[in-house]
């Protein structure tokens, strides 16, 4: 199996480049950051190739998509993304407009392109990362919020006809990870310990895209996230609104 | 929050040139409140396409979100206005077809439009709506509730609004009311914009006039998050302002 994963560099995107590679399959590993990516393409001995671009950048994307129509995918995870929290007149417009293009722009741009292109196998699967945000909302990162629901919504809307591709579409809706990114945007006092490991995630997100599922609350915290959201919005809203935005102390972006 | 007094209101509405926001921008201003409305359109003449003296009309393209939010400020300080009473960030755009055959720049054109301008386009009405606990009405679509095949970044980028609204409303909830309000199909010259023949289906949408009328209502009431159906246009009938009131 061929896999193309992007934002491999780091947390999530990297357990899910190892864990590909440790079950015997190719991956083209896609990030802005490559010099951590550099050990595992050579310990792979070629299995694990990787590719520079920024996703911010419309034109490095279409370079990239260029290069990709010459190859075929069974599995592509459009994992990259980024934050920007705090106070939502505190942070920078072009800030937003970066996190537009990385969470939403990208992801829409590639998926659309890949199987226009025909570089998607028969029987392949694209997955989308979206957010538990989804479910509960996230004041505090109304932005960030933003882009994860209109991708759950793209993935919904997308399902059928990309099934007649012959490509599934899977979405994932993570609630808080274990990684470096996460405890940048956290507030401060946010305990790394109750978060989601990003190895056991990683396997649970593979599992379930060789299954017929199409969308996925991974582990606890998710599942009575969207419980919460479901049967409560506006609670779930104002609780986190207590737990993140009356917490936060200067934007990071 | 301020209460809903009669009185001349300021009322910022984008995408006011056609549709929806034309016919909320008419019955703003028969209502005696100064409107500001903006467009994509050039237009040489406000009174003779408005038909109305109260209503000042800005070109405004969104397809730049950060130059649209600014010309829109800078319109409203020229107006020599203080504070924003109501925005309706309504103006939109979409495309039609298998999401596959979606072109970057189309993509990336709709995300501009319907998203990044509105979001940037908040940032920059902060401030004038603090002064009085003003409203601001997002405009998404009922196609957020189960996708569109057809319309998928459409859909996503009104779902996007819908995330952007939960959150801010939650955020601003001392200072200003933000409010989500998703019309569901109505016989808008939006369809035939982006090369779609409804044919049969044109029956069981609304109509403009009555889906205007309707988001008024929910205006009016202040709901965080509103569907406006064929149901609720049929009860917002009789909904009916007094001048001076929103």
């Amino acid at each position: 199996m061929r896999a193309l994963i992007t934002g491999a560099a780091h947390g999530l995107g990297r357990a899910l480049t190892e864990e590909l590679l440790e079950q015997g399959h190719e991956v083209l590993a896609v990030d802005r950051d490559t010099e951590p990516l550099d050990d595992l393409a050579v310990k792979s001995r070629g299995a694990c190739s990787v590719q520079l671009v920024d996703l911010a950048n419309p034109n490095s994307l279409e370079r990239m998509l260029v290069g990709l129509w010459e190859q075929k995918f069974d599995l592509v995870i459009l994992n990259a993304g980024i934050s920007a929290s705090g106070k939502f007149e505190d942070i920078p417009s072009a800030a937003y407009a970066k996190l537009i293009a990385v969470n939403l722009q990208a992801p829409l741009v590639l998926a659309s392109g890949l199987v226009r292109r025909g570089a998607m196998n028969n029987k392949s699967k694209i997955v989308f990362i979206s957010s538990l945000s989804h479910a509960v909302g996230y004041p505090g990162a109304s932005v960030y919020a933003a882009t994860k629901d209109a991708i759950a919504t793209y993935a919904k809307s997308v399902r059928k006809p990309f099934r007649k591709h012959g490509v599934g579409v899977l979405t994932v809706f993570p609630g808080p990870i274990q990684t470096d990114h996460a405890d940048r945007y956290a507030p401060p006092g946010a305990k790394a310990s109750r978060r989601m490991e990003p190895e056991v995630l990683a396997k649970l997100i593979l599992k379930a895209s060789t299954g017929k599922t199409s969308e996925l609350y991974p582990g606890l915290t998710a599942y009575f996230g969207k419980l919460y959201g479901r049967f409560a919005p506006q609670m779930a809203t104002k609780s986190m609104r207590k737990a993140i935005y009356e917490k936060l102390e200067d934007p990071v972006y | 929050m301020a209460k809903n007094e009669p009185r001349q209101h300021t009322i910022l509405i984008t995408g006011a040139t056609d549709g929806i926001g034309l016919l909320l921008a008419r019955a703003y201003a028969e209502r005696g409140h100064r409107i500001l409305a903006t467009g994509r359109r050039m237009i040489a003449d406000d009174m003779a396409y408005f038909g109305l003296p109260n209503i000042t009309y800005i070109r405004a393209d969104q397809s730049d979100p950060k130059q649209a939010a600014q010309r829109i400020a800078t319109a409203m300080y020229n107006l020599g206005w203080k504070q924003l009473d109501l925005a309706v960030l309504n103006g939109a755009t979409g495309w039609t077809g298998d999401p596959a055959a979606e072109t970057p720049d189309e993509i990336r054109k709709q995300i501009d439009i319907n998203l990044t301008a509105p979001i940037l386009l908040s940032q920059a009405l902060g401030p004038w709506l603090f002064v009085n606990g003003g409203k601001l009405a997002l405009i998404g679509s009922t196609a957020i509730v189960k996708g569109q095949g057809a319309f998928a970044t459409y859909a996503a980028t009104k779902a996007g609004l819908d995330g952007f609204a939960r959150s801010l409303r939650s955020e601003w909830q001392d200072r200003a009311e933000v409010m989500i309000i998703h019309p569901g199909p109505t016989r808008t010259g939006m369809h035939k914009k982006v090369g779609l023949n409804l044919g049969a289906a044109k029956a069981f949408f609304m109509s403009p006039k009555r889906a205007a009328k309707a988001i008024q209502r929910a205006i009016r009431k202040g709901d965080g998050k509103r569907f406006v159906t064929r149901g609720y246009g049929w009860g917002s009938i009789f909904a009916s302002a007094k001048e001076g009131q929103l």
